[in-house]
C-alpha cells in the first residue's frame, strides 16, 4: 500500500516536471537589439587595441559580489573575466570586482572614486537601479547619483557601461521599477555611458517561459548560478561586439 | 512560569526525530544536486522552508534529549564538557570533509584532465592564497559550495552549555530571548564574517539559532504543549491554509502561468524571502509543517517501526556520518551529471545510488556502535 503512494507520488512529480520542461525554454539567449549597449566604448577599445589590456572595475551590490551563487566564480565579473580572455588572447583582462551587497546608487557613487581610481580601470561597469528602486529613492534623486557617480569615473579616465536592475519577483512587485530602468537609459544616453539591459534580458526570459526558479534563488531577489553565468556570458558577449572588430570575433561561442 | 523541577527526558526513543532527520539528510543530498529532478520529491518545491529547517529543529530536539539526562545525573561540569567533546567531533567532521571535498575536485580535474574544472569550481581564495585560506576554514570563515551547515551546527551546540541549564527550568525564558536575538539580528542585519573577506555566514547563527532552540524548548514544554490542544483544529486549518499559500508562491516559481496570477501587493509583502536570517515566512512554514505533523505522527505510531522506513531512520540515527558523506556524493554527483550525462535517467540513477550509499555507511555505524537503542542521540 505505503509502495503504491510513493509510486503515485513519484509518477505525479515526473508528470509535473515533464509538463513543466516541455512549456519552457533554458536557453541562455539574448537578442541583438538588446545586446547592444548604444555606446562604443572608445576608451576601452583603445586599450585593448595599443595596450593589448583591460581593466575592468565591477562596481556594485549583492549581483556584483555574488550572493546567491553556490560559488563566487559563478558571478558576473569572473565570468566576464573568463569570457574575455577566451575571446582576446594576448590582452591581459582584469576585473577588479567591487561588489557590496545592500548598496544603493549613492552609497556607490560615495566611493566610486576610492574604488576606481587605484584600478586605473578604463571601463565600469556599474550595476546598479535594483537597491534604489527598493528603497524606493526619488527618481531624480536616483538620476542625479548616477550622474554624479559617472562624473567621477569619466574624470579618472574610464568609459562606463550601467548595468540596469534584475527582472525578479521582488522587483517585478514594485510599482514602478520601470521607472528606474527608463532613467537609467536616460542618463546612459545623456553622459555617454553604455547600458547593459540587463532587466530587459530577463524579462524576454520570463515572457519566453523561462521559469523564475531557473535563475532566480528562493528569496526571489538574486540571482541563481544560471542567471549570473548567463548574465555573464551575455554581457561579456555585448562588450566584445562593442570594442573588438568585427572580423575578430567571429561567431561568438555559446557553450555552457 | 517557572517549572518547579529542571527536565529531565525519558528514556525511550522518539524515533520520529530519527525518521524525519533521515528523509531531511536524504532531502539536503538530493537538493544539492543542481537541477536534479528527484528533488521534485523534496519539501524545497512546495513551500517556504526546506530540509534545512528540519534538520535543525531536529538538531536543538535530540540534543536536550541527550543531555538532559547527563545534566540531571553528573552535573554541569561533566555535561558541557560532553557537549565540547561533540562539538569537537563535529569540528574534526567538517574539516575532513572540506579536505575529501577539495581532494576530490583536484582528482577529478587530474583524472579528467579538465583544469577547466577547477577553475569552475574554484574554491575561491584556494588558489589565490591558499595559505590564508586554510586558516580561514580552519576558523570555519572559509566554507566552499555546500559546506555551510555544519559550521551552523557547531557554532550552536558551542554555545549550548550555557543555554541547556535555562532551557531545562524556563523554556518559554529561552524561546523569549532567542527570539529577541533573532529580531535584533534581522533588524540590525548582525552577521559574522566569512572569507573572502565582504562575505557573511550563508546561515546566519544568530538567526538560525530561534530554530534550534524552538526545538530544545519544544521537547520541555513537550506536555504542557497538550495546551495547545485546546485550539487544534482552528491552528490545523491556518497551518493548511498556510502551506496552500505557501505552496501557491513556491510553484509559481516553476509556473510563470501560475506567478501572474500572484498580485503585485502580496509580492511587495512577502519578497525577498531570506535564507541566510531564516525569513520568518520560512520559520512560520517550518512551524506550520512541525504542528501538523505533531498531529498527524503521535511518537507512538505503529508505521514508524515499518521495515520500509527502516534504511531511513538508520540514516537519521548516524546523521553526523550520513550527512558529511550526502554532502560529498552530492558533489560527485554534480560531476557525473555534469561531466558524463545530463538525463532525468542519470540524476535519478546518481540519487538513488547516492541515498543506497548513506544507507550502506548507516548500517555500518549502526553494527560498529552495537545495539541501535543503547546510542545517545544528538
Amino acid at each position: 500500500m505505503k509502495k503504491h503512494v510513493l509510486m503515485a507520488m513519484g509518477l505525479a512529480a515526473l508528470a509535473v516536471w515533464s509538463g513543466n520542461a516541455f512549456a519552457q525554454s533554458r536557453d541562455c539567449r539574448a537578442s541583438r537589439e538588446l545586446l547592444d549597449l548604444g555606446n562604443p566604448l572608445e576608451i576601452a577599445r583603445t586599450a585593448v587595441a595599443d595596450e593589448h589590456e583591460l581593466r575592468i572595475v565591477a562596481m556594485g551590490s549583492s549581483s556584483t559580489q555574488g550572493y546567491g551563487t553556490t560559488n563566487p566564480q559563478f558571478a558576473y565579473p569572473a565570468q566576464l573575466k573568463m569570457k574575455l580572455e577566451a575571446a582576446m588572447p594576448g590582452v591581459a583582462i582584469h576585473v577588479f570586482n567591487k561588489g557590496i551587497g545592500g548598496q544603493d546608487a549613492e552609497e556607490m557613487t560615495a566611493r566610486m572614486r576610492a574604488d576606481v581610481k587605484p584600478e586605473r580601470a578604463q571601463l565600469v561597469v556599474w550595476q546598479v537601479g535594483t537597491n534604489s528602486a527598493i528603497r524606493r529613492t526619488p527618481t531624480d534623486q536616483f538620476a542625479n547619483r548616477l550622474r554624479a557617480g559617472i562624473d567621477i569615473g569619466k574624470s579618472l579616465g574610464a568609459n562606463f557601461v550601467l548595468m540596469n536592475l534584475q527582472y525578479v519577483p521582488a522587483v517585478v512587485a514594485l510599482p514602478d521599477e520601470e521607472e528606474y530602468a527608463r532613467v537609467m537609459a536616460e542618463v546612459a544616453k545623456e553622459k555617454g555611458a553604455g547600458l547593459f539591459r540587463r532587466f530587459e534580458i530577463m524579462r524576454a526570459w520570463y515572457n519566453d517561459g523561462m521559469p523564475y526558479a531557473q535563475f532566480v534563488t528562493s528569496d526571489g531577489l538574486h540571482l541563481n548560478d544560471f542567471g549570473q553565468k548567463c548574465i555573464g556570458k551575455l554581457l561579456s558577449q555585448a562588450i566584445i561586439d562593442t570594442i573588438v572588430p568585427k572580423k575578430l570575433t567571429g561567431t561568438p561561442k555559446t557553450s555552457r | 512560569m517557572a517549572a518547579a523541577a529542571p527536565y529531565v527526558a525519558p528514556h525511550q526513543r522518539d524515533i520520529r526525530l530519527d525518521l524525519f532527520r533521515g528523509l531531511a539528510l536524504w532531502f539536503i543530498f538530493v537538493d544539492h544536486v543542481p537541477e536534479n529532478i528527484v528533488s521534485w520529491l523534496t519539501v524545497r518545491n512546495y513551500g517556504f522552508s526546506d530540509a534545512t529547517e528540519i534538520f535543525v529543529y531536529i538538531s536543538g530536539y535530540t540534543a536536550v534529549i541527550a543531555y538532559s539526562r547527563m545534566l540531571a545525573r553528573d552535573g554541569w561540569p561533566r555535561t558541557a564538557s560532553r557537549i565540547y567533546r561533540r562539538v569537537w567531533q563535529l569540528y574534526v567532521a567538517h574539516i575532513l570533509l572540506f579536505v575529501a571535498f577539495i581532494a576530490q575536485i583536484a582528482w577529478v580535474s587530474i583524472a579528467r584532465d579538465t583544469p577547466a574544472l577547477i577553475e569552475e569550481m574554484e574554491l575561491l581564495g584556494l588558489g589565490q592564497n591558499p595559505y590564508q585560506a586554510i586558516l580561514e576554514a580552519a576558523l570555519l570563515k572559509f566554507r566552499p559550495v555546500n559546506l555551510d551547515v555544519l559550521p551552523l551546527y557547531i557554532v550552536l551546540l558551542a554555545a549550548f552549555p550555557f543555554v541547556l541549564p535555562a532551557v531545562v527550568r524556563w523554556p518559554l525564558a529561552v524561546i523569549g530571548v532567542s527570539v529577541a536575538l533573532y529580531a535584533a539580528t534581522c533588524h540590525y542585519n548582525w552577521n559574522l564574517d566569512a572569507y573572502p573577506e565582504g562575505k557573511v555566514w550563508y546561515f546566519n547563527p544568530m538567526a538560525w539559532q530561534v530554530v534550534f532552540h524552538a526545538g530544545a524548548a519544544a521537547v520541555v514544554l513537550g506536555p504542557r504543549l497538550a495546551w495547545l490542544d485546546r485550539w487544534r483544529w482552528p491552528l490545523a486549518i491556518l497551518a493548511v491554509l498556510y502551506l496552500l499559500f505557501s505552496a501557491l508562491i513556491a510553484l509559481s516559481w516553476q509556473y510563470n502561468s501560475l506567478s501572474r496570477l500572484i498580485p503585485d501587493w502580496i509580492s511587495r509583502q512577502i519578497y525577498p524571502i531570506d535564507k541566510t536570517n531564516i525569513d520568518i515566512l520560512r520559520f512560520v512554514h517550518f512551524l506550520a509543517i512541525a504542528w501538523l505533523v505533531r498531529l498527524a505522527v503521535p511518537a507512538d505510531a505503529a508505521f514508524l517501526k515499518w521495515r520500509v522506513f527502516e534504511p531511513v531512520r538508520r540514516c537519521g540515527e548516524h546523521s553526523l556520518q550520513v550527512f558529511c558523506l550526502g554532502t560529498f556524493l552530492a558533489l560527485t554527483a554534480q560531476v557525473v551529471v555534469a561531466n558524463y550525462e545530463n538525463s532525468i535517467v542519470s540524476q535519478v540513477v546518481v540519487s538513488i545510488v547516492g541515498i543506497a550509499i548513506m544507507c550502506v555507511i548507516a548500517y555500518c555505524a549502526a553494527w560498529f556502535s552495537g545495539p541501535p537503542a543503547r546510542k545517545a542521540a544528538a
